[in-house]
């Protein structure tokens, strides 16, 4: 489903000359070479495209697989003095087996008076739009899917579309609880979206791109060397306090403490997904998840270097993967101990606070910048 | 924090002053044990009690107990003041049998609004004027009044499919207005319970609120005036407030007919019964403030299983004492069933470990909760509950003590060993969800203080002198017609209960009064105007535990 999507926008290699990159062959054209694909012409293309696509978007399913019935319980239990699930395997994984059976296995309880197409269409929009993210992400060691010129607006504009499947969620499952976290979704990612782009364009003046393999490459200069180690240009080291606005309207963004105000278990029971049941649930507690991790692979590739890291430049993915968890990491620390903002704080907090700071973040670093070229 | 020492003493009203007041009103003189009461006509409740209220002091409409004799409704009002508790009467409205019609009491204290209800509800009694003549605890398509005499109890309630509608189905939806209407509960995460709140929404805001309560109805009432004084009620009060509030809600039942039967209790039960309730305080409040941060934190956090971790320890303690972790039926009348577990060195060491531990614990909760800024902005200014509102709604306990209100009846009124111990009475000024937050963190040091005291006194009572249980009837029979109404500091506030005897060795008439039903009662004054999550916060502040709401 998502692959074939994915594939439209995978056909843009753009490799400046002057700026040395650290993939300069994507992914779809690796395999296609490999497989000898690439002599079958177009359709040659479009099926390792598909295949490129189908590897990644399982990368992060997986991912997403371990993180939710298991990472997010043992992480959790950490912090409250638990120990979670031990029962099945080896320090419990096995429990994302039974776990997959079990909500797989669910009956699918449908409301009555649900807006049909839109109710069934929300959880799908929902968790690919996340899916759809990862197709610009430099993950290293060869792994990007594509390199389009306006990666990074492409990014932001594909993880919008997550709030229309939140609203269709909320107004469609004709439930008082669902409309008002499908209220409280919008208005908070429209707080949080502009802080997100605005700080997300001050990067976008260091790199002087939008391309996120070039912002990639960007960081890897290196920004000061002390004793002989050399600390490379990572735009969360060059403009920190850039990376913590971020950081906070991302968390907003993905909805997570203390931004979870569109779920609010204690309040508005689930918010947008308390009618959703079985596999429906699966997906939108999927997309949640994979919005996540985009979250944390946009971070990781705007600020933290992407996939660089010490060692060879194959281990790439390793680290891009530890720094995406890192990020997941922080989501589930805020949860365990940060209380959940009100609403209307909430909005405060967005437009009265990270707006103007994300604007001042903003045109700070265009005159810096401006002054030091 | 403030000691009783720092208190306005009270004038205390005489007797004769009390006749002079109500005057040529009093149609006769029905005196109970605890109090002077005074046989009223049924169109002079809201004169008398204004009067009282007003020239003598009487700020708080303790309880309200309903009845029926052979030949008349009797409605009872016991009120008490704020400022001393020990200062009471009791008002008695006698209606009659064929018309049982009395002016209602609501104008004058707001919480004789549910109180009215309920004995419409379960004996019978009509309120005239009353501004919501609903029932409260049982459904609206229940017939017959269960505590009235001739009820039927083996005839099945029918009732209509089209009668007996989904209570939670009307949706009050009408098109002029902007408001929506929300079920909060029955079934709801945050509802501590089984509560139904229908709530009006306007946008996000809160503008009504109407606790729906009856859920968890029991009859305990009535199941304690079937049980014998002596051995069958001990175990009821545990299931009020199950959540390890037992002991104390035992002593309730223990003090109340121990007064009445003029039972004495050793010293050293009374020490051992001192500890008991505290460390039940102790579990109680660690769970209300563990709840709390759920409602406010919004998921299972670490300072929710921290609240639990402790909580487990005084758990243990207590189940080493009573042999049970949650019905702990340890005290009896005159006393308490057994000594400290053997070994007792090995039981005072652990319960002293877990003092010990404490301080530490509670920096902790302060550091994670109290010293949080998003939790302060949370809670700070959020569900005010005004002190004077708070006792027109009757609130005690932390709710009240949250507000101001310096009222502790293990001060005011003492009972067990709290008058020889050194401990303070927690008070908080902000009248909001914070105040009642750092109520309940204190009121553990205090506990914590009251039972170190207990263990120092029983490691060195002398071993030939532990008695614990004086000699107490095996068939107590009271005089009939002895009324008494006392009460005992719960864990959410003050927990009373009038009994009536008829003679025989069963209660005559067995009221609860539960102070989470006052509590709770209070929560639209507190919600109102402000949003759904302060709802949510302000409902969690209050500690409600239905199973004592209902009874």
């Amino acid at each position: 489903m998502t692959g074939g999507q994915i594939a439209g926008a995978a056909t843009l290699p753009s490799v400046p000359p002057t700026v040395p990159l650290q993939d300069t062959v994507l992914l779809p054209e690796r395999l296609g070479e490999l497989t000898g694909l690439d002599g079958f012409g177009l359709g040659g293309e479009l099926l390792a495209t598909f295949i490129a696509a189908f590897i990644v978007g399982n990368l992060m399913l997986a991912m997403t697989g371990v993180a939710g019935p298991w990472a997010k319980r043992k992480i959790t239990a950490a912090f409250t003095d638990r120990i979670a699930v031990n029962r099945l395997g080896p320090a419990g994984l096995f429990i994302i087996l039974a776990d997959s059976v079990r909500l797989l296995s669910k009956e699918l309880v449908v409301p009555e008076n649900a807006d049909r197409p839109a109710y069934d269409l929300a959880p799908i929009v929902v968790a690919s739009s996340a899916l759809l993210g990862f197709a610009v992400i430099p993950m290293g060691s060869g792994i990007h899917l594509a390199d389009p010129e306006v990666g990074l607006a492409y990014v932001f504009a594909i993880s919008g579309i997550a709030s229309l499947g939140l609203v269709m969620a909320g107004y469609a499952s004709s439930n008082k609880y669902s409309l008002l976290g499908g209220l409280r979704a919008v208005a908070q990612n429209i707080a949080y979206e502009i802080p997100l782009v605005i700080t997300g364009m001050s990067i976008v003046i260091f790199a002087g791109t939008l391309q996120m393999g070039e912002i990639v490459s960007a960081q890897a200069k290196p920004l000061l060397t002390i004793a002989g180690i050399s600390i490379p240009s990572w735009y969360a080291l060059v403009n920190p306090f850039a990376f913590v606005l971020f950081l906070v309207a991302n968390f907003a963004e993905v909805g997570r403490n203390p931004f979870d105000t569109p779920e609010a278990p204690t309040e508005i029971v689930a918010g947008y997904q308390t009618e959703y049941s079985s596999v429906y649930f699966v997906l939108i507690y999927l997309g949640e998840f994979l919005h996540i991790f985009l979250g944390g692979a946009i971070i990781a590739t705007i600020f933290l270097g992407g996939p660089a890291g010490p060692g060879p430049a194959a281990l790439g993915i390793v680290w891009f993967i530890i720094k995406i968890w890192a990020v997941f990491f922080a989501t589930q620390w805020l949860r365990s101990a940060v209380p959940r903002v009100r609403i209307d704080q909430l909005i405060e907090i967005g437009w009265k606070g990270l707006l103007v700071l994300s604007f001042a973040n903003l045109v700070l670093t265009a005159a810096i910048v401006g002054l030091i070229a | 924090m403030s000691t009783g020492l720092e208190r306005e003493p009270s004038v205390a009203v005489t007797e004769d002053e009390l006749e002079a007041l109500v005057g040529d009103r009093a149609l006769a003189r029905d005196d109970h044990l605890n109090a002077p009461g005074f046989v009223i006509r049924p169109d002079a409740v809201q004169d008398v009690l204004t009067d009282l209220r007003d020239e003598a002091g009487f700020d708080h409409l303790a309880n309200l107990t309903a009845q029926q004799y052979a030949d008349r409704y009797e409605s009872i009002y016991h009120l008490r003041k704020y400022a001393d508790p020990t200062q009471e009467v009791s008002i008695v409205v006698p209606t009659t049998t064929d018309d049982p019609v009395s002016q209602t009491a609501e104008p004058v204290f707001r919480t004789a609004d549910w109180h009215e209800r309920e004995a419409f509800d379960l004996v019978g009694i009509d309120y005239e004027g009353h501004p919501d003549p609903r029932r409260i605890l049982l459904p609206e398509t229940w017939q017959g009044h269960p505590l009235s005499e001739g009820y039927d109890q083996e005839k099945p309630q029918l009732v209509t499919l089209t009668e007996h509608a989904n209570p939670v189905q009307p949706d009050h939806h009408d098109d002029e207005s902007d408001t929506m209407f929300l079920n909060i509960g029955p079934h709801h995460p945050a509802t501590h319970g089984v509560l139904h709140i229908e709530t009006v929404l306007d946008g996000e805001t809160v503008v009504d609120v109407d606790p729906d309560i009856g859920y968890l109805h029991r009859c305990e009432e009535q199941m304690c005036q079937q049980g014998t004084y002596r051995h069958q009620i001990m175990p009821y009060p545990d299931r009020w407030d199950y959540v390890s509030a037992g002991l104390l809600n035992e002593w309730a039942y223990a003090r109340t007919a121990e007064d009445l039967a003029d039972i004495d209790v050793p010293e050293y039960a009374q020490i051992i019964r001192t500890m008991g309730a505290e460390l039940c305080r102790i579990a109680s409040h660690m769970l209300a403030l563990a709840t709390f941060a759920l409602d406010v934190y919004g998921d299972f956090t670490a300072i929710f299983q921290y609240g639990m971790r402790d909580r487990e320890v005084v758990q243990d303690i207590l189940e080493d004492l009573t042999g049970q972790r949650l019905m702990f039926n340890y005290f009896r009348l005159g006393g308490v069933a057994w000594d400290l577990p053997d070994p007792r060195e090995e039981f005072i060491e652990k319960t002293r470990d877990f003092l010990d531990g404490l301080p530490a614990k509670v920096d902790e909760y302060h550091d994670l909760l109290t010293a949080n800024e998003i939790f302060q902005v949370r809670t700070h200014d959020t569900g005010i509950l005004e002190p004077e509102v708070a006792k027109q709604y009757g609130c005690t306990g932390p709710v009240a003590r949250g507000s101001g209100i310096d009222y502790d009846i293990r001060r005011d009124d003492p009972y067990g060993y709290y008058d020889n111990l050194e401990w303070d009475v927690v008070t908080e000024d902000g009248c909001d969800n914070y105040s009642r937050v750092l109520v309940r963190m204190q009121e553990v040091e205090e506990s914590a203080k009251i039972i170190e005291q207990c263990l120092d006194l029983l490691e060195d009572w002398p071993e030939d002198e532990r008695t614990v249980q004086s000699n107490v009837p095996r068939t107590l029979k009271p005089d009939a017609d002895t009324e008494i109404y006392r009460s005992v500091e719960g864990a959410k506030g003050e927990l009373g209960i009038y009994i009536r005897s008829d003679g025989t060795d069963k209660p005559g008439r067995f009221k609860i009064r539960s102070p989470c039903f006052h509590n709770l009662s209070a929560l639209p004054e507190m919600s109102e105007g402000e949003y759904i999550p302060d709802l949510i916060a302000s409902l969690g502040s209050l500690d409600i535990v239905l199973g004592e709401v209902d009874r």
